[in-house]
């Protein structure tokens, strides 16, 4: 999976970029230590949150390819061109479904729970 | 990141209003126009929106008027109207007694006041969606507010081609849905990200292709905060850029779309109002009357376009090189809106109405 995608790693590097350029400068001196601990969460949610949605992805295509073989580009391309392997094809719906919710616990749990699905 | 409104590149100058004036007075067929006050209003960085209070004497408008300059877009967005083409189909909209700020003049001529501009009546209320949705009132205004939507929506449908004053917009293919599902899909060829489930969507979509309607006007964003409303009143529908010749039932679904409810999910309606609401008001003033079954299409058509335009954005940051969180948050955005439409297509295959 090598596509190019705003992924929470982008994402937060983005933001702790900005922290770093634009917020923890004009802080006052006693306010600084908990800027930098937040920059610090920053990274560290980064590491972490990545894989979520990786690991949804893998039993997403796992289930409808051989082990290794499929990816979400060739997943968008056989939905599109209706070449998904028959038999498999029953249930996609389902799985797309469940890696959204992956990808939005990620994203925007809020939405989620408005939606009536918890944490 | 938006540009601080001191940094914006300013047009009108307050303090040399003599140009304008002379315009304007020549424009309304008025001896003499005064203006009293000019305040550019918050609000777009590609283009200038000034409230301007004008004294005018003589002509037809003789009076003292609070009205809109506009001056055009410096960057638009893909399919949207320039200036004039959208002053040209409000000027339509109002001809066919669309509730829209008047349209009074426009000006094509750069030495005026540096650009070219559109002058329109000031209209008041507040276009705020979260404002309209949290209203303590809401559950008191909103069925009759949505049946007012309603019935300026069939009035804006009822403008069909051929029309001379529209000639400009291009005629839909005959296969309105197919086009824009092929439209989506160059859009989805373009971005870095493969969506599968979007994919899904529109795959879905081409294969419950509705009968289509005749060709409307169609306003192309009628969504709640994109008209203002006062006291619970509409007082105008705001933001005519993506007009264009298609389906009516376009606009009805995109008001009605999870995505533009703000929160008030039950009130389907834009947030306001039930869908039978608003379609009470539309059968009521429509010759083509719509069923609450058929909107159900149009709603996930309108989540998966919603999905495109704002992966479109995401590509921006990604591949376009624009450091902007703004951009970035928007393009984590199309999860949201193919969630709902595989809820929405799951809850038709099941039998049930959608959500």
């Amino acid at each position: 999976m090598t596509a190019r995608r705003i992924d929470a790693d982008a994402l937060l590097d983005l933001a702790t970029e900005m922290l770093r350029a634009e917020v923890l400068p004009a802080l006052a001196p006693e306010q600084r230590y908990a800027g930098a601990m937040i920059a610090n969460a920053l990274e560290i949610a980064r590491r972490a949150l990545a894989e979520e949605v990786e690991a949804a992805e893998w039993s997403l295509l796992d289930s409808l390819y051989e082990e290794g073989e499929g990816s979400t580009a060739q997943l968008a391309r056989d939905i599109r061109a209706d070449t998904l392997p028959k038999g498999k094809a029953a249930d996609i719906a389902e799985a797309l479904r469940t890696l959204l919710i992956a990808e939005l616990r990620v994203r925007n749990p809020r939405f989620l729970a408005s939606r009536g699905i918890g944490g | 990141m938006t540009m601080a409104a001191s940094s914006r590149p300013r047009t009108l100058d307050p303090a040399n209003l003599d140009p304008l004036q002379r315009w304007l007075a020549s424009a309304v067929e008025a001896s003499r126009v005064e203006i009293t006050r000019a305040d550019l209003l918050s609000g777009g960085a590609v283009q200038e929106n000034w409230r301007i209070h004008a004294a005018i004497d003589g002509g037809p408008r003789a009076g003292t008027h609070a009205l809109v300059l506009r001056t055009d877009a410096v960057a638009r967005l893909p399919m949207s109207l320039d200036r004039p083409r959208e002053f040209a189909c409000i000027k339509a909209a109002h001809a066919a007694s669309v509730l829209v700020a008047e349209p009074i003049a426009e000006c094509a001529d750069k030495s005026v006041i540096g650009a070219p501009f559109t002058v329109q009546r000031l209209l008041s209320g507040t276009a705020q969606a979260r404002r309209i949705i949290r209203d303590p009132d809401l559950a008191g205004f909103g069925p009759a507010l949505a049946r007012e939507i309603g019935n300026q929506l069939a009035r804006i449908h009822a403008i069909r081609p051929p029309n001379d004053a529209l000639a400009f917009l291009p005629l839909p293919e005959p296969d309105a849905v197919g086009a824009a599902v092929a439209e989506m899909r160059r859009a989805l060829d373009k971005a870095s990200e493969p969506r599968p489930a979007l994919e899904y969507v529109l795959a879905w979509l081409l294969s419950h292709k509705p009968a289509p309607r005749p060709t409307s006007l169609v306003h192309g964003d009628f969504r709640t905060g994109n008209y203002l409303i006062e006291n619970g009143q509409l007082t105008g529908i705001l933001d005519w850029e993506f007009c264009h010749w298609g389906d009516p039932r376009e606009d009805l679904g995109w008001f009605c779309a999870r995505c533009w409810r703000f929160g008030n999910d039950a009130l389907a309606a834009g947030g306001i109002a039930t869908r039978a609401d608003l379609l009470e008001g539309y059968n009521a003033a429509s010759d083509a009357p719509i069923t609450e079954s058929e909107l159900a299409f149009w709603e996930i058509l309108g989540a998966a376009r919603w999905a495109v335009i704002a992966l479109l954005q995401g590509q921006r940051f990604l591949t376009g090189g624009e450091r902007s969180l703004e951009l970035a948050l928007t393009g984590l955005m199309p999860a949201e809106m193919e969630f709902d439409a595989l809820e929405a297509i799951a809850a038709l295959e099941a039998g049930r109405p959608i959500p």
